[in-house]
């Protein structure tokens, strides 16, 4: 948890549009759903190696879960946002809203705590 | 141009501004490539509805404009209702390929719903046949059982994901059935096919004009 007088930092791993778009793209999951990779791939348009490397980023942050599977004999690998995934977005989200707004009394008490 | 406090953000960095956008944009845009286009599933069962209710209406009265030998309307309802389970089955199926977990169940459960509620007016109309029941009792009992089906999983629906549309829908589609059933053969026809099919098009139109409003 943040503390209250603190003004959200922006997350260097969400902040770069790539992920950004799959971050929130993630997002939009209800609760308790998980993506296909082709499909994420195909809704995102990015090549596999692309989408895998930012995943790996994001696995690595414990950001996304990735879930690798077998349907038939086929492996499919699930991805969807961790808690934790969707809590850095919501940091994330607000810090943008806070660098938005210019006067604030958030970053007038950042300056007296410091 | 208002600077931000943060003066050690780095200048390579997109603008908060667009970054914003870019994510309410890419969140809403997964959403909707994921849900059924309901506009697309209401306009098949309206036309479906309506064409074939009316044809089945003109065979039996002998006017308005579809008056065709009593098993080639039969066939054009069957036909046109079948293409609308085909084209609802596709679609949902397109758009929800490659999600699984709490969405996948609870739309797996829901489309049970529908086919075992068709197999059960099915099995009822075909059991008051072997009753010995007329074809005008089995033509005003067989679409007030379908519609009762719809109305009833329509409420479902509605109250499950919260849609209103879709709520009113199958109130909608409740009364129509029930008035056709009471203004009896042939004219239910008539009824489901203006009020129930119409009703499919105007819910189409509706959510179709919601999804417009910028949001």
């Amino acid at each position: 948890m943040t503390a209250v007088d603190e003004v959200p930092e922006l997350d260097p791993l969400i902040h770069a549009p790539a992920r950004l778009r799959l971050v929130a793209s993630l997002a939009a999951l209800e609760d308790g759903d998980r993506i296909s990779f082709p499909r994420l791939q195909k809704l995102q348009d990015l090549t596999a190696g692309n989408l895998g490397a930012h995943l790996r980023k994001l696995e690595d942050a414990g950001y996304v879960d990735v879930e690798k599977t077998h349907r038939g004999r086929t492996p499919v690998t699930y991805v969807c946002l961790s808690p934790r995934g969707r809590q850095a977005l919501a940091d994330h989200t607000a810090a943008l809203r806070a660098l938005l707004e210019p006067v604030t009394r958030t970053s007038a008490d950042r300056e007296v705590s410091r | 141009m208002t600077s931000p406090a943060h003066d050690d953000q780095p200048t390579a960095q997109p603008d908060p501004r667009e970054s914003l956008a870019l994510l309410e944009a890419e969140r809403s845009r997964t959403a909707r490539a994921l849900e059924p286009d309901v506009r697309l599933v209401y306009g098949v069962w309206g036309v479906a509805w309506l064409v074939g209710f009316l044809a089945l209406w003109s065979s039996a009265t002998g006017t308005g404009p579809l008056v065709l030998p009593g098993p080639v309307a039969g066939g054009v309802f069957g036909g046109l209702l079948l293409l609308a389970v085909v084209v609802t089955g596709v679609h949902i199926s397109r758009r929800v390929s490659g999600v699984v977990g709490t969405t996948s169940t609870q739309g797996a459960m829901y489309g049970w719903a529908w086919l075992l509620g068709f197999g059960g007016v099915g099995a009822l109309t075909a059991s008051v046949a072997m009753a010995g029941a007329s074809p005008e009792v089995l033509g005003v009992l067989s679409p007030a059982l379908s519609g009762l089906v719809v109305g009833l999983l329509y409420l479902a629906g509605g109250t499950l994901w919260q849609d209103r549309a879709q709520y009113s829908l199958g109130v909608w589609i409740l009364g129509t059935s029930a008035a056709g059933a009471l203004a009896g053969y042939p004219t239910n026809y008539l009824v489901m096919g203006l009020l129930g099919g119409g009703g499919f098009l105007v819910a189409a139109l509706v959510v179709a004009l919601h999804h417009r409003t910028p949001r």
